[in-house]
């Protein structure tokens, strides 16, 4: 299945909820729409969904040789913001009455239900309700829902939301399964570190717009070669000292004989180490690259300025 | 017509409130309460046992079967005394005179119970007997002064079948069912979808099944909970009757006053009736967003006002009200089937209603699946009456 989004739109009242975003998403892929609340991610996937149609721009689905605007119900497996199952209902019956509405027999159902409720450890609870559940394990069976019936869409809006990072690991694995099965996945969500493991391409956005979008290398590149160099030494140093000799670089003491240098893409790592030598016993040089989390942070800092220019 | 996923989502709907053990303990409690009040009313029955009364000396009142009257020699409050120790009788009658030409009879008892007012029938006979003798009436007399006017009446309209009739007593029966079932679904149809509003499910529901096949679902799941609940009354009320026939009143069970033809009309009319009911409840229920806070759960008791406009009217059956009502599709399913409980109506009549009833349903039903899709759209804020108005109006299902 691919998906071709194209300078879609759509406003609330007066609220402009997404302003003109376009990605494509291939098949087999993991997407992830990254962003603060109120971002327009949720907006994205209700469109996605069909539950609302853009103001303008267009969404194209395409999948075995058919064209839609919007993914069809059969192709979807969907986990939605708003999430919750029948509480005073057992695991099995929440899961069966799902499968079948989505047409799979009883038989098939039960059968993929096994599998997944063995992925998630649910195996020996599967007759206890819902709401005897902690709210991880809630969550894991909102996950088996969306994809019992093998949709070769996945939409998981903030899949890890409510999870311990050991279940967040677990989910990781979950997608993973997916997408080895071959499904395509979009989801949203704010734990970059899980995001990092897993997305094949994502998207950032802020109030409604997109400002990056690509591989985690295409966003890397696109928001500025950000390195950092991490220095111990010897003898102890401080924060003036440093400052003193490298008057043009931000530095972070980490402790009295450690501490980070962040580089821009006009300062070399020999010059800065040149300066250093003469004043300093170094031990140990480290170079590290800006994680996603960096990156978003620092991209959503670099957003706020442009829109209060 | 109908979608799979609909069937689905009703025969779900319909066992979430279908309580196998609840029900069955319900059932078991009724009869059992029947099977009480059954023999407490055979054992405390008065009828049954013979009472002594003492009566003064020169009343010349004969036994019967239930009253033995006693004349004693011993003082009046001698009498008193052994009626209040509980010895040797039930009740003391005495005779006071008020006034000149007036006297009053006195019953000393230890309290009220229901076989004085035998007793007092009794006395009343007796007394008319002492008058008549007085002014020397023959027993002939007596009779014709004492035998009530007959009034019969004769309606020219020949279809209508008569007042207070079993024909009146089934449009009842049919009105109480309808209510039983109306009401049913309203607590099911607000208590099931806003419920699935505030559990998070609708929107995952939504990415599976249309608006309409959800709407159709529910609708279809509520209305065969409330033809259930309005069969099983129908059966109780069948059992009571049963029961008061053969056990209390000591007759054999007579049905033939049950028109067979009028109930096999009231099923399409009924299951019709509740489906149109049910989509209306079902719009209303969709548009709240939460029912702790809206005020419009109580539009749904809208849906009541057929029977309640039908009982009003239901003394004149041939009447314009009835005629309207019974042709009016929001009202047809309640005033036809009284209708013809209570008047002889030719075929077409009753058909052509309930196709105009089915029209009904399948615009209600629209309009239900509509509300849905565009409340959910709204994500937390509740539609105006305005906007339910416009999308009632407008043709776009989805």
């Amino acid at each position: 299945m691919q998906l071709i989004v194209t300078a879609i739109s759509k406003d609330y009242g007066d609220i402009a909820a997404v302003r003109q975003v376009s990605f494509q998403i291939n098949s087999g892929d993991i997407f992830a729409l990254l962003g603060p609340n109120g971002a327009g991610k949720s907006s994205i996937i209700r469109m996605l969904v069909g539950m609302t149609r853009p103001d303008s721009g267009s969404i194209l689905v395409s999948h075995q040789h058919e064209h839609y605007d919007h993914v069809p119900r059969r192709l979807l497996g969907y986990l939605p913001e708003d999430r919750g199952l029948y509480p005073d209902k057992s695991i099995e019956k929440n899961l069966l009455y799902l499968a079948q509405l989505h047409g799979l027999s009883k038989q098939k159902a039960l059968q993929e239900m096994a599998h997944w409720l063995e992925v998630f450890e649910l195996t020996d609870r599967r007759q206890e309700d819902l709401k005897q559940l902690s709210k991880g394990n809630q969550q894991k069976v909102q996950l088996i829902a969306a994809v019992l019936h093998q949709p070769a869409l996945v939409i998981l809006d903030e899949p890890f939301s409510g999870l311990d990072p050991i279940n967040q690991e677990k989910v990781v694995g979950f997608l993973k399964a997916l997408k080895a099965r071959g499904m395509t996945v979009i989801l949203s969500a704010h734990q970059m570190a899980m995001v990092e493991k897993l997305a094949d391409h994502m998207l950032l956005m802020a109030q409604g717009k997109a400002i990056l979008a690509g591989t985690l290398a295409d966003i890397q590149q696109q928001a500025g070669p950000q390195r950092q160099m991490v220095l111990s030494c010897a003898g102890p140093v401080t924060a003036e000292q440093l400052q003193q000799w490298l008057p043009e670089l931000e530095i972070e003491l980490l402790n009295s004989n450690r501490f980070a240098l962040k580089l821009t893409a006009t300062q070399s790592v020999s010059g800065t180490l040149k300066q250093l030598v003469n004043q300093l016993e170094l031990t140990q040089v480290e170079m590290q690259t800006a994680d996603l989390h960096q990156l978003y942070l620092m991209a959503m800092a670099q957003h706020q300025l442009r829109e209060q220019a | 017509m109908i979608s799979k996923q609909s069937l689905i989502v009703a025969k779900w709907e319909f066992l979430r409130f279908f309580k196998w053990k609840q029900q069955l303990i319900s059932y078991l409690l009724m009869m059992a309460v029947m099977a009480a009040v059954a023999l407490w009313s055979y054992f405390t029955d008065e009828s049954r046992e013979v009472y002594r009364i003492a009566v003064p000396a020169e009343f010349s009142i004969s036994n019967t079967e239930q009253f033995q009257f006693q004349r004693p020699s011993i003082a009046l409050s001698e009498q008193l005394a052994q009626l209040k120790a509980g010895e040797s009788w039930h009740g003391v009658v005495t005779l006071s005179t008020a006034t000149a030409d007036k006297q009053t009879v006195v019953l000393h008892t230890l309290a009220s119970k229901k076989w004085q007012q035998q007793l007092e029938t009794e006395l009343n006979s007796y007394f008319s007997q002492q008058y008549a003798a007085k002014l020397q009436l023959t027993p002939a007399q007596l009779a014709e002064l004492q035998q009530p006017i007959t009034l019969e009446f004769s309606y020219l309209d020949e279809n209508f079948k008569g007042k207070d009739t079993p024909e009146k007593m089934i449009a009842l029966g049919v009105l109480i069912l309808l209510f039983i079932g109306l009401s049913t679904a309203f607590g099911q149809v607000l208590l099931s979808i806003t419920g699935e509003k505030q559990q998070r499910v609708t929107e995952q529901l939504y990415a599976i099944v249309t608006p309409q096949q959800w709407m159709d679902g529910k609708v279809l799941g509520h209305s065969l909970s409330a033809m259930k609940a309005m069969i099983t009354s129908a059966l109780v009320m069948l059992l009571v009757f049963i029961v008061v026939s053969v056990v209390v009143r000591d007759n054999g069970v007579n049905l033939s006053w049950v028109n067979w033809g009028v109930l096999a009309w009231l099923v399409p009319f009924a299951l019709l009736g509740v489906l149109l009911s049910a989509c209306f409840m079902g719009a209303i229920a969709a548009s709240i967003d939460d029912p702790n806070t809206s005020g419009k759960g109580a539009v749904m008791m809208i849906t009541w006002l057929p029977m309640l406009f039908t009982y009003l009217v239901i003394d004149s059956p041939t009447g314009t009200a009835m005629t309207v009502l019974s042709w009016l599709p929001l009202t047809s399913f309640a005033a036809m089937p009284v209708k013809m409980a209570m008047v002889e109506l030719p075929w077409w009549q009753p058909l052509l209603s309930l196709l105009l009833l089915l029209v009904a349903v399948w615009w209600m039903r629209r309009l239900a699946g509509r509300i849905f899709l565009r409340g959910m759209q709204m994500y937390g804020k509740e539609p105006s009456w305005g906007q339910i108005v416009g999308w009632a109006l407008s043709n776009k299902a989805e």
